[in-house]
């Protein structure tokens, strides 16, 4: 259970369950609760979540199913989230993404070979006003540029220690 | 009463209805979806357009969404709302795979018929389809997700209206999943609901893949003979084989749905060693044969020793009319030794009930629609399991439940339980009814203080208990409490649940007569020479199978007709074969006294899959069809009395003798049925019958109970239901395990009067202190543990114990 | 660059974050002692109704009627939802407040709170804005210890609880119903109204929804007046100022703060710097992904509810997404379509299945393999999408989209007949 969650979060998760009246209304913390520690949710962590709230893996899962920031698969330690929606798109996105692909070698959904990064799409991130933006596990990144790429790329995967 | 206008055709419908179903009522079918009676509308398909062109709401919208108002105009022959109807098709069939050829579903597909419904023919879609990789969900049903057209249909089903939880929806968008977290077997006892549910060929039945074609199979609205329910059931036959059984449809009984065990457990008519030949002394005879050795015997033994020296058991499972002629058999011959029920219990509950639910009898309909409801003594799930769907939609509506009982009693839904030991339940009766609350714990009193005051602020409260753990005479109680609760205000009904498909109707017919110990009790003493049974198997089915096989082991003559491999039928001098109910016609009586007509679908043969060793049938040319003699006890019991009787005849002379069947003869297939009339005055009362189960005294007092798919003698027949039988158990409190050191998942060693076996142990945490529980396991250790005949004293050692 | 008063940027400064201490010197919290001290509960419901607040989640319904529906007087169990999804492409004004100055949403729920008498208060923040999640702690954790929250506001009767919730993700949970679900713990389908949130919301009990613009507007109009407040607009119709969040084919794609009424074309020009690379202006959002395309004619409307229904399109989220003229707006509608497409629920055949229909014909368009009869065929999808579905998700998509053969239909009949995107470079 460890490599899912670290025991003073199982417990206090678990702790906040019992005094919940509707302990549903935690899954999504409790599941975010698993990611932030394992990097994604295995089938484990799903049967973990139902352990803590009371609830079947179904139920988990049809929640962590609808959630596309819930990964269900294996991602790298770092997950790129490109915008592709209407204000990046005006600006140049769909380029900046088939850079990145080329970039890190991988398509859409992939993880580099050395499992540092995944790369995603993703709707609107509210950076519209930095158009073309991505962001990086939940770091931000706006105004990009091939340049900017390249060292937003070196720094992050320095502080992913690859 | 709104009225509007559908079609330029006004129809007048109740408060409530949705606009589809006005349309209905005209004849007017508009292609839908989503919508399903019972699950009700959730506007998700978006197929039954209509065009609103006046009243409350304009333009195009969902029929199923919108109440029926005054003053409303609608047309649904209008191009926009036609455009509309094909679209939806349209998108639906999108992706859909071009596998009706292969599927299942096919001919009896409403994808199928709404695509043609809905005008659409041509796919003008040409990108990419979308698939999905299905799940193994277990031996009952199969997924073909491609098919799927997202109507949620089966997720409502599972889910909502079952209480299931392991099946649910996934992912979103285009891509959402009806599935599993994982492959593995649907959990639900309800989980073939699905099947019909699903309006295409994504759930369909894995024991009837790839066998017939809907066009191809005999179909005929029946009656499931598994409980004393009698849910509508739709019994389909091909090549001389009971092929699948799905749900009818019966408002006032199962609503729209069935429980597992009636759907895949119809095969006990299919067993390969089902007697189907007429059998005298162990030797294969014919029909005249047989018949005349019979009548001859019988008139024997009746010149020797008088007509006292024949005896004859009914049965629950046998319809009505068998069971009348049975009777009046015995009548003609001047016995008066018949008894409907080897169970004594069950058949003086069932005498109870029948003499005396009168107008409180509560249908599930009147339980789906309850505002309070105490269970005591009743373990649904397993006793009568569409009883606890029924009572879950009461609860869904926010109803509140409690239930009285030692077992763990588990439900699809929540429920307040008071686990109190079986010697207990007398006491909580005479509370209930009034009597002294103070016999009980204090925190019992409190609890139920609470309960009775519910009770008594409901508007429309039901009681159900079942004849196992209440007996007769708790029965009789429980009827008590609901005149003394009800008002003339305020009704208070009761639903008992019975021991079979018959029970009440025999209830009837049995009226002041012996029960089967006085029988028994005559065979033991010599008086009885002769035994007829009515498909029914006293050895197994009897409160005391051991009593019960020495005394038959006395008889001249032991006769049966049926039409299952039993003991009795094994041991039987004179056999017949009689047709099982998906072969046969005739009426169910169920447990709230309603008179069910089921037909038969089928003839009686050895199916093709035995005659043809599996594979081709036989290309030898016979007359008849082999293994066609099985014959409706019914015609069989009217020949053996020199009577050449139709159904309606028989009909017409039950109604003439018990006033209480009023109507039956006029009775149709596939509606509602119909209660029977009310005996008035009621019978005087019956003599005073002991409770199945005796003050504690020590040692661990083990009752039997029910299991859904491992006790029923139909059941007990039915190969497919193998998986969902449980391997022996026992089951005991928290404290009696920790006394003894005993823990959860241990093997142990369990000691009765009937022998020891081992079985593993289940630990309950609040089962009552000197209580344990085994499930009866037909064609285990555990056969021979009775449900309702009260306790068995014994011992659980852990097996080292034992050793020492 | 005109300035106009600023109201909800008072404190706005790039990069910093207001807190407790400056927003209190700004006259933070002023609103609250007011409205606790000095007016009833239905005081309050009639200033913020005076005031002709229109909510800013996008459907533009106005606050006053809104709260007027809700059973305020009736004690029980009862909850307060600000709506932070904020994911309608181009909208990015909800964040731009929560990272500026993340005290006046907490404020204006109090005071929300107060006048709809409820104890129990929800804000639900969408997955990218975690900045913004960490602020809002920061500022519900000052505003405790400050007995601005909690048990006995500022020593009065009125207690309120206000928590946290952080999404993880799909631009369904904005739409209420869906949200209400989501906060649930189920799964987030819109659901079917009547009963509305203000009869039965999360759990059966009512619920007010706002946004987090919507809310953060409350205690500047409790504080200084409706009459300001409606004075603070350029139109007669209009009250208030707007954060008009910027994007697209423009120098200075910012989010401003602008008086309601202000015209598109100032907005472009004045505050965005006008259309990038000197180029021309071709066509605009003017409130988001959501709301049909408005062209050059249209630059003088006012960006109001009222005077941009009447251009044929809304004023939705008030986000500006700003086209210029070597814009394919085949592409552009596909880029909205598949973000409508990847978004919907899955509840409902319109949208799960219509939208990628469309897709589907978009791209042949684009991709030079279109024909002239999937104009027509375009035009049945749109007719029997729009208004339709089970909720408002596809509906929006059906804005640009019904936009796109009603402006651009010249362009789509090029692509067909040029067998390829004639703008493609
Ligand atoms: C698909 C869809 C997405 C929506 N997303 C948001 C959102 O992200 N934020 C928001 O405030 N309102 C959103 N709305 C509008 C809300 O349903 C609701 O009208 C609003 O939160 C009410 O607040 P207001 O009256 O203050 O505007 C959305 C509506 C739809 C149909
Ligand atoms: S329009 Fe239908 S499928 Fe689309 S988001 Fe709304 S409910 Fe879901
Ligand atoms: S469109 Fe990319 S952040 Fe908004």
């Amino acid at each position: 259970m460890t490599d899912l969650l670290p025991q003073n979060i199982h417990d206090a998760l678990a702790a906040k369950a019992i005094e919940h009246l509707h302990p549903r209304e935690m899954i999504i913390e409790v599941l975010r609760a698993i990611q932030d520690h394992r990097g994604w949710v295995p089938d484990e962590g799903v049967e973990l979540a139902g352990q803590i709230l009371g609830l079947t893996p179904l139920q988990i899962e049809e929640i962590a199913t609808f959630y596309d920031k819930i990964y269900r698969q294996p991602v790298g330690k770092r997950v790129i989230h490109v915008c592709d929606s209407i204000a990046c798109w005006s600006r140049g996105a769909e380029n900046l993404y088939l850079y990145l692909q080329e970039t890190l070698g991988i398509s859409p959904g992939e993880t580099t070979q050395d499992g540092t990064f995944t790369l995603l799409p993703t709707c609107c991130l509210g950076l519209c006003g930095e158009a073309p933006a991505m962001m990086i596990g939940l770091k931000a990144y706006g105004r990009l540029t091939r340049e900017r790429i390249d060292e937003i790329l070196a720094t992050e995967r320095a502080e992913a220690g690859a | 009463m709104p009225i509007l206008t559908i079609d330029n055709q006004q129809i007048e419908v109740l408060k409530g209805t949705n606009v589809l179903e006005a349309a209905k009522g005209l004849g007017i079918v508009i292609p839908h979806f989503c919508y399903h009676e019972a699950l009700g509308a959730v506007g998700a398909c978006r197929l039954c357009a209509m065009n609103f062109v006046e009243g409350p709401v304009k333009g195009i919208q969902m029929a199923c969404m919108i109440e029926a108002k005054d003053e409303m105009v609608i047309t649904t022959t209008d191009q926009a709302s036609q455009e509309m109807r094909a679209r939806v098709i349209e998108w639906l069939m999108m992706y859909h795979p071009h596998d009706c050829p292969v599927c299942d579903e096919g001919g009896e597909c409403q994808l199928q018929d709404m695509t043609i419904a809905g005008g659409h023919d041509i796919r003008r879609y040409g990108g990419k389809k979308r698939t999905y990789s299905n799940q193994d969900l277990g031996p009952f049903i199969c997924h073909e997700m491609n098919r799927c057209i997202q109507c949620y249909r089966c997720v409502r089903t599972y889910q909502d209206y079952c209480g299931g939880t392991d099946f649910g929806v996934l992912g979103t968008n285009q891509r959402v999943y009806f599935g599993r977290f994982r492959d593995g077997r649907l959990e639900s006892p309800f989980s073939g609901n699905i099947v019909d549910a699903c309006p295409t060929g994504v759930f369909t039945d894995r024991t009837f893949r790839y066998r017939t074609r809907y066009w191809d199979i005999e179909e005929a609205p029946s009656v499931c003979p598994h409980c004393s329910l009698g849910c509508a059931v739709i019994p389909g036959g091909r090549f001389r084989e009971l092929q699948r059984v799905r749900g009818g449809v019966n408002k006032q009984t199962n609503g729209f749905f069935i429980c597992d065990r009636a759907r895949f457990g119809g095969g006990y008519g299919n067993h390969p060693e089902r007697p189907r030949v007429p059998r005298v002394d162990g030797a294969q005879t014919t029909w005249p044969e047989a018949l005349r050795a019979l009548r001859k015997r019988i008139t024997d033994l009746v010149a020797r020793h008088g007509p006292g020296a024949v005896a004859f058991l009914g049965s629950p499972r046998a319809s009505l009319e068998a069971n009348y002629l049975l009777d009046s058999w015995a009548a003609s011959l001047g016995s008066r030794r018949i008894a409907f029920d080897s169970h004594w219990q069950h058949d003086r509950s069932a005498r109870v009930a029948a003499g005396k639910l009168g107008p409180r009898a509560a249908s599930l309909e009147d339980i789906r629609c309850s505002d309070f409801i105490l269970m005591i003594g009743v373990d649904p799930l397993n006793e009568a399991p569409m009883l606890a769907l029924a009572v879950r939609q009461a609860v869904r509506r926010g109803v509140r439940l409690a239930v009285i009982d030692p077992r763990p009693v588990t439900l699809p839904c929540a429920a307040a339980h008071l686990p109190l030991a079986p010697e207990a339940l007398p006491d909580v009766l005479e509370a209930l009814a009034g009597g002294d609350i103070r016999r009980l714990g204090r925190r019992e009193a409190v609890l139920l203080e609470g309960i009775l005051e519910q009770l008594r602020a409901a508007e429309r409260p039901v009681l159900i208990g079942g004849p196992d753990l209440l007996g007769a005479a708790g029965i009789e109680r429980l009827l008590d409490t609901a005149r003394l609760l009800a008002s003339e205000h305020r009704p208070c009904k009761v639903m008992t649940v019975l021991a079979g498909p018959n029970s009440f109707g025999c209830g009837v017919l049995a009226r002041q007569g012996p029960d089967f110990e006085a029988i028994l009790n005559g065979m033991l003493a010599g008086e009885i020479k002769a035994l007829v049974c009515l498909e029914s198997d006293p050895m197994t089915g009897s409160s005391d199978p051991a009593r019960t096989g020495m005394a038959l082991g006395k008889l001249e003559l032991l006769a049966a007709l049926d039409y299952l491999p039993t003991a009795a039928a094994h041991h039987a001098h004179l056999f017949l074969p009689t047709t099982a109910v998906p072969e046969s016609a005739g009426v169910y009586v169920n447990n709230e006294g309603r008179m069910l007509l089921f037909s038969s679908a089928m003839d009686p043969g050895t199916p093709i899959s035995v005659s043809g060793g599996g594979d081709h049938p036989p290309r030898t040319f016979l007359p008849a069809t082999p293994g066609s003699e099985p014959r409706p006890a019914w015609a069989t019991l009217g020949h053996l009395q020199g009577r050449r009787l139709s159904l309606r005849d028989i009909r017409q002379a039950i109604e003439m003798e018990h006033p209480n069947f009023a109507g039956l003869s006029s009775l149709t297939t596939g509606g509602e049925g119909k209660r029977i009339a009310d005996i008035s005055p009621p019978p005087e009362t019956a003599p005073e019958i002991p409770f199945p189960h005796s003050e504690g005294e020590g040692t661990l007092r083990l009752y039997a109970m029910e299991d859904f798919a491992g006790s029923g003698e139909l059941a007990g027949y039915a190969s497919a239901l193998a998986p969902l039988r449980p391997t022996p158990f026992v089951m005991l409190g928290a404290l009696d395990a920790k006394q003894r050191s005993l823990s959860d998942g241990q093997q142990v060693r369990l000691r009765s009067e009937l022998g020891g076996v081992g079985v593993a142990l289940r630990v309950v945490p609040d089962l009552p202190a000197g209580i344990a529980l085994v499930p009866r396991l037909r064609g285990t250790a555990l056969e021979s543990y009775v449900p309702g005949r009260g306790h068995y004293d014994c011992q659980i050692l852990s097996e080292d114990e034992e050793k020492t | 660059m005109k300035q106009h008063e600023q109201v909800l940027f008072k404190n706005r400064s790039p990069g910093e974050t207001a807190f407790l201490e400056t927003y209190r010197k700004s006259g933070g919290y002023q609103g609250l002692e007011k409205a606790l001290t000095k007016m009833s509960p239905e005081q309050v419901r009639e200033e913020v109704k005076k005031s002709g607040l229109r909510g800013r989640g996008g459907a533009g319904f106005a606050t006053g009627m809104k709260w007027s529906f809700f059973p305020a007087d009736k004690p029980g169990e009862k909850y307060l939802v600000c709506n932070g999804d904020e994911m309608e492409p181009g909208t990015y004004k909800d964040r731009e407040i929560l990272m500026a100055d993340p005290h006046q949403l907490v404020e204006g729920m109090i005071i929300s709170a107060y006048a709809l008498q409820i104890p129990v208060g929800v804000i639900f923040i969408r997955y990218a804005y975690e900045q913004c999640s960490r602020n809002l702690e920061r500022a519900i954790a000052e505003a405790m210890e400050a007995g601005l929250l909690g048990k006995n506001i500022l020593k009065s009767d009125f207690s309120f609880e206000l928590h946290l919730h952080r999404s993880a993700g799909r631009y369904i949970c904005g739409e209420e119903t869906a949200l209400l679900n989501s906060l649930e713990g189920v799964r987030a389908n819109p659901r079917s109204k009547p009963p509305f949130p203000a009869q039965k919301g999360i759990f059966g009990k009512p619920t007010n929804v706002n946004n987090v613009e919507t809310f953060a507007n409350v205690q500047h109009i409790i504080a200084h007046g409706s009459a300001w407040f409606k004075n603070l607009a350029f139109t007669e119709s209009g009250s208030g100022t707007k954060l008009y969040c910027l994007s697209g084919h423009l120098e200075r794609p910012e989010c401003f703060e602008l008086p309601i009424g202000i015209s598109l074309g100032a907005v472009i020009e004045e505050y965005g710097g006008g259309v990038w690379r000197g180029r021309r202006f071709k066509a605009a959002l003017p409130g988001g992904a959501s709301t049909p395309y408005l062209t050059a004619e249209h630059l003088g409307v006012g960006l109001d509810f009222d005077p941009i229904e009447k251009a044929g399109s809304r004023l939705g989220t008030g986000a500006v997404t700003v086209f210029d003229e070597t814009t394919c707006m085949v592409a552009a509608t596909l880029n909205l379509n598949r973000f409508f497409a990847r978004e919907s629920c899955g509840w409902c055949t319109p949208c799960r299945d219509g939208l990628p229909f469309i897709n589907w014909l978009l791209e042949k368009i684009e991709n030079g393999q279109g024909e002239m009869g999937d104009i027509d065929m375009l035009r049945e999808q749109i007719r029997n999408i729009n208004g339709r579905t089970f909720c408002a998700l596809a509906m929006g998509a059906m804005g640009p989209m019904q936009s796109l053969v009603d402006l651009f239909e010249e362009e789509i009949i090029d692509h067909i007949k040029k067998r390829c995107c004639p703008l493609k470079t």
